[in-house]
């Protein structure tokens, strides 16, 4: 019994981290999806999503305001337009120019623009681990008194609720929305998508500014469920959020869910039943051999050479 | 158009105000035990604001300024010439070669001690990119984990010194053969993998290899790493002050003068140099081989290639390999030049970097490679004047140059048949 | 041999080394080694301070047999491929002095040119023992060792007659090398160490550490490495109802940790350096530091200001700015400094070195322990 729980509370914590992974992938999966490019400064996106949320938590407190929705909410509100400006910043002053270019050369305009926006909150915000109030605390309790008890807080749980309604909402979005529908269609083919109309420009923006929102939740979120935040977290994570995307099948957004999830869980599992040393071993482990066995990873389409 | 412009100008305004001001001019700080937020200094924020206004005129009068700049007389001369003849430029170039190998050679007499140890550095990532070059600019895989057979190279040579005493020209060629098999062997599997998957694999197992090294630590010494690797020595002959292994007498007592610090960094020096030469031969020499063409016209078009009867996973494996050979070679100079190697000698970012090199001096291009990888290790240390700013710097400046010169320094001109023009 | 080049080299080395004595006539250049940039940058900032009030004050009182100290500060990001080029540059200079540097993993490189240089280091803030390890003259340093204070901390585990210990480090060079140390001492006490395991500087999800550290139902937490992955762990394991009493080096003991623990750093035991600055013969130094802005209160300030006053009185005693006599004169004497009084073993070590447990605060004090 006592194992079981045990089990139960890795996978819970596994499952959590995995959905936050999930949410910053999905930036990394829609870009790549759209303009085949890997956006390295995302996970700094992420980062800077929860540097002003912090800002804006703060804030309000020296306002004397506590009232725990309110803040929330204008935390959230605020890191996902101080984000999604970023994301769509970087994508008009890094990536538009060099479009369509060979492939490298975006990729190392995005990791230019990495180092260069690590450094600048670095610069903004100096170097040191910054603590994150937890305004969310307590949770649920299973379990017999006096041994194990499997634990949910009540900040697991709003990751869960989270996460899940900003995926069915970018479902939807994607299927039903016109800005949506165009975004599939530039997918598919954006010469095309061009062609018939589409202002391509104008999608590849959106999907900046939605992947760089989804980003800031998860900002928040972490930087509350973790408890500090520091410039070169946003890498690290980023990598993190990269792998999931992968290891699901880049460019389905499906499969950045279950990438994440998966990665969340390996991750988690390998702390509580090997050492946490080996944790990073694992999920790059994990992710070659699937790749070697499917190598448009779990859910990705086959991709058809067309000559 | 002049409203839709004011509309775009306004719009790209308020963006800088919004992604500038809340970080820029906040400052988190912890007061005693709780965080506090603290405004800018005015000084911050009045950039802020001359920022975005001068944005603002510049999205306003964008297409103006954009077209007269269009209509200036060409500013650089150098952007209508022709390009020249192809037998003149190779001639151009060994020249410029054979003049760079010789102010090489003097340079270690004329510079000082910090700039000769400096240029030590430079020549080792310039192995290091001349052999990413082959798998990337050549080949046209791209390796995000390079790095990794550097570390294996590196560890190679600390290893062997440390637990059998092997000295370093013993464990240079084992270092590149060693990486060169790790080369070989992860290649295998993974080069069927194509464009960014196989760049993430890469990636992921460089990342393995450090965390492996650092959680060995029996074997590594882990984040302790592993120190007193010997410097090279000359026909026995060590450059210390004093001569740490039996057998072997010291340089400057061999030669009757006084022990200066210095010849040991000059030789250090010249070993790398010496290497550096042989890779740059060695990979020229490569790529007029029939393996070298295959590896462009692998990276070309593939399907081309395979049609041709290339085998593709040979083709690809050899470039891979011969790769992390080099990477081995700059590891062994490395580790002998450092006395001292731990995991974070490795990281992501230094593979970043080598990349970085790669493509800022011209994918596939060994004089614009070598150019870059000189700017690239200098820049940074010139700019020890900005120290803070220096990574933010060396950021903008990769975008800057992706944007404005996404071909490199001096991009690669294939070697070509011209025919004759007809009368 | 007689080349034109080797005409030249002597000519650049005559006029390098003329140019040398003419300086040194004047003033003894003191390197300063640290990190200025970089995710450990506010250790370095101690340094510097704690470097420079010391040559300030010296230059004040008149200088060294007569000279004056120039600080000559370099940036080493705490990244060893670049303390290497720090530490030529400082030949360069002509330094023949240097306080650094800060992390183990930078010193030691940097002390094998020093070393062959002839250029006299003093450590304020690097713990490894194997620094001083390798027989070399002129390593000396200002701080105590992990070897030193891992036992500190384990014996008072020990005292406390725990159960079951867990100890954790941060897979760094000094967070794994005082857990090993406490590992040890605590085996050799007895005292059952349920969980040796490592975890990854700069992380932050520590969720299934803590879950597997209430499994393994401990009493104790002995934690090796720095307050950023701390405060986490002690915040995640308060959020999880882990009941276990965390202990931690100097490298914790940082109100930083405050910030990001909140009052879960309640109870949090450090064993740290005796606080120098609270000493009642050292205020005047710290009302000069107050003075200036600065905060005398960090683990390396003081040590850093030792460090430069240990070079300056070592020149005086050996009445000579040979580091090799200088070197010789600091084995031999007995110092009076802000940190105490201080005597050399003949590797470089100081004979002893306090440590002291203390009980930390949620509001970033800290009282000792009986």
């Amino acid at each position: 019994m006592q194992d079981l729980l045990y089990f139960i509370q890795q996978l819970i914590n596994g499952l959590t981290i995995g959905s936050t992974y999930a949410l910053i992938a999905i930036g990394y999966t829609m870009v790549y999806g759209i303009i085949g490019m890997i956006n390295f400064a995302h996970g700094e996106i992420y980062m800077i999503g929860a540097y002003t949320a912090l800002i804006a938590i703060t804030g309000l407190a020296a306002l004397g305001i506590a009232w725990l929705p309110l803040i929330l909410i204008v935390a959230l509100v605020c890191a996902m337009i101080v984000s999604s400006s970023m994301g769509w910043a970087v994508e008009r002053v890094a990536y538009r120019p060099v479009r369509g270019k060979h492939r490298l050369i975006p990729l190392i305009s995005a990791i230019g623009m990495s180092i260069f926006l690590q450094n600048y909150v670095h610069l903004a915000q100096g170097s040191r681990n910054i603590g994150f109030p937890a305004l969310i605390e307590g949770g649920f309790r299973f379990g017999a008194e006096d041994s194990f008890q499997t634990s949910i807080s009540y900040m697991q749980v709003t990751i869960f609720v989270t996460t899940l309604v900003c995926m069915t909402i970018l479902s939807l979005f994607i299927s039903r929305s016109r800005i949506g529908r165009a975004c599939r269609a530039v997918s598919q083919d954006l010469g095309m998508a061009n062609l018939l109309g589409i202002d391509t420009n104008r999608i590849i923006s959106a999907t900046f500014v939605i992947g760089a929102a989804l980003a800031a939740v998860a900002g928040l979120l972490l930087g509350m469920y973790y408890g500090s935040i520091d410039p070169l977290f946003g890498f690290i994570a980023g990598l993190k959020a990269f792998t999931a995307a992968v290891l699901g099948g880049i460019g389905s957004i499906p499969g950045a869910m279950l990438g994440g999830l998966i990665l969340g869980v390996a991750e988690s599992m390998t702390s509580g039943y090997l050492s946490g040393e080996y944790k990073d071993v694992v999920s790059f482990g994990l992710l070659i051999l699937i790749l070697l066995f499917k190598p448009t990873g779990l859910l990705g389409k086959p991709e058809v050479e067309k000559i | 158009m002049a409203a839709h412009n004011l509309k775009h100008a306004l719009f790209c305004a308020i963006v800088t105000l919004i992604i500038s001001y809340p970080i820029l001019g906040f400052n988190l700080a912890s007061e005693g035990t709780t965080v506090t937020l603290e405004g800018a200094k005015t000084s911050t924020v009045v950039g802020v604001l001359l920022a975005a206004v001068i944005v603002f005129l510049f999205q306003l009068f964008r297409d103006t300024l954009m077209g007269s700049l269009r209509q200036l007389p060409a500013v650089n001369p150098l952007t209508n010439r022709k390009p020249m003849e192809q037998s003149k430029r190779l001639k151009l170039d060994s020249v410029l070669l054979t003049l760079m190998i010789i102010g090489a050679l003097i340079w270690p007499f004329i510079a000082s001690r910090g700039a000769v140890d400096l240029s030590t550095l430079v020549l080792i990532y310039i192995m290091l990119a001349l052999g990413l070059n082959v798998v990337v600019g050549l080949a046209g895989l791209l390796d995000l984990g390079y790095v990794a057979f550097y570390a294996v190279g590196a560890y190679t040579f600390a290893l062997l010194s440390q637990y059998y005493g092997v000295s370093f020209w013993f464990a240079l060629p084992i270092g590149a053969l060693l990486a060169a098999l790790f080369g070989l062997v992860l290649g295998f599997p993974v080069l069927r993998l194509r464009g960014d998957y196989l760049a993430i694999v890469t990636l992921g197992f460089g990342e393995i290899i450090r965390i492996l090294l650092n959680n060995m630590t029996n074997l590594t010494g882990g984040p302790n790493g592993i120190g007193g690797i010997p410097d090279p020595t000359l026909f026995g002959m060590e450059f210390g002050r004093r001569v740490k292994e039996e057998g072997n007498t010291s340089f400057h007592e061999t030669f009757g003068i006084a022990y200066s610090g210095e010849h040991k960094v000059i030789f250090l020096y010249l070993i790398a140099l010496v290497l550096a030469v042989i890779t740059a031969i060695a990979i020229r020499r490569l790529m007029r081989m029939p393996v070298g063409r295959a590896w462009e016209a692998l990276r070309e078009d593939e399907i081309a290639a395979k049609s041709l009867g290339l085998n593709r996973t040979a083709v690809k494996l050899s470039a891979f390999t011969i790769g992390a050979f080099f990477a081995g070679f700059a590891g062994t100079v490395f580790a002998s030049k450092q006395g001292f190697i731990s995991p974070e000698s490795f990281v992501f970012l230094e593979s970043a970097i080598i990349l970085a090199i790669v493509v800022l001096g011209g994918m596939g291009s060994q004089m614009g490679v070598i150019l870059a990888a000189i700017a690239v290790t200098i820049l940074p240390e010139l700019a020890r004047e900005f120290s803070e700013y220096r990574m933010l710097i060396f950021g903008a400046a990769m975008v800057l140059m992706m944007v404005w010169r996404p071909q490199g320094l001096l991009p690669m001109r294939r070697i070509h048949i011209e025919l004759k023009k007809q009368e | 041999m007689r080349t034109p080049v080797k005409k030249l080299v002597s000519a650049v080395a005559t006029s390098i080394a003329v140019m040398g004595a003419g300086q040194a006539a004047a003033e003894i250049k003191i390197g300063i080694a640290g990190p200025m940039t970089g995710p450990v940058a506010q250790y370095g900032d101690m340094q510097f301070s704690g470097a420079s009030m010391a040559i300030e004050q010296i230059n004040a009182n008149g200088g060294v047999m007569g000279e004056k100290l120039v600080g000559v500060e370099q940036d080493d990001v705490c990244d060893p491929k670049q303390a290497v080029t720090v530490a030529n540059n400082m030949v360069n200079e002509g330094v023949r002095f240097v306080v650094g540097h800060l992390c183990s993993s930078s010193t030691q490189p940097a002390s094998d040119i020093y070393e062959d240089e002839g250029i006299l280091m003093v450590t304020p803030a690097s713990t490894s023992p194997d620094i001083t390890e390798r027989g070399y003259e002129l390593v000396f340093r200002t701080i105590g060792l992990d070897s030193m204070q891992g036992p500190v901390a384990a014996n008072y585990l020990i005292s406390q007659k725990p159960e079951r210990v867990a100890v954790v480090h941060d897979k760094q060079q000094y967070g794994e090398g005082i857990a090993t140390a406490v590992r040890d001492t605590l085996e050799e006490g007895g005292v059952e160490v349920a969980m040796f395991e490592g975890i990854t500087a700069g992380a932050k999800d520590f969720s299934s550490l803590v879950t597997k550290l209430r499994q393994a139902d401990v009493d104790y937490v002995y934690y090796g490495g720095y307050h950023p992955e701390l405060g986490l762990i002690l915040r995640q394991a308060q959020q999880a109802d882990l009941d276990a009493t965390f202990m931690g080096p100097e490298g914790v003991g940082n109100k930083d940790i405050n910030t990001i623990a909140g009052d879960a750093a309640e109870g949090l035991l450090v064993t740290l350096p005796p606080s120098f600055d609270e000493k009642d013969e050292n205020q005047e130094l710290v009302q000069a530091f107050e003075e200036k802005g600065e905060d005398p209160s960090g683990p390396f300030v003081l040590t850093s200001y030792t460090a430069v006053q240990l070079i300056a009185d070592g020149i005086e005693a050996a009445e000579s700015t040979d580091p090799f006599d200088v070197a010789e004169a600091l084995r031999a004497g007995t110092f009076q400094t802000p940190i105490g009084t201080v005597e050399y073993d003949g590797k470089g070590d100081m004979e002893s070195f306090e440590f002291v447990v203390y009980e930390w605060h949620s509001d970033g004090s800290k009282t000792p322990v009986n």
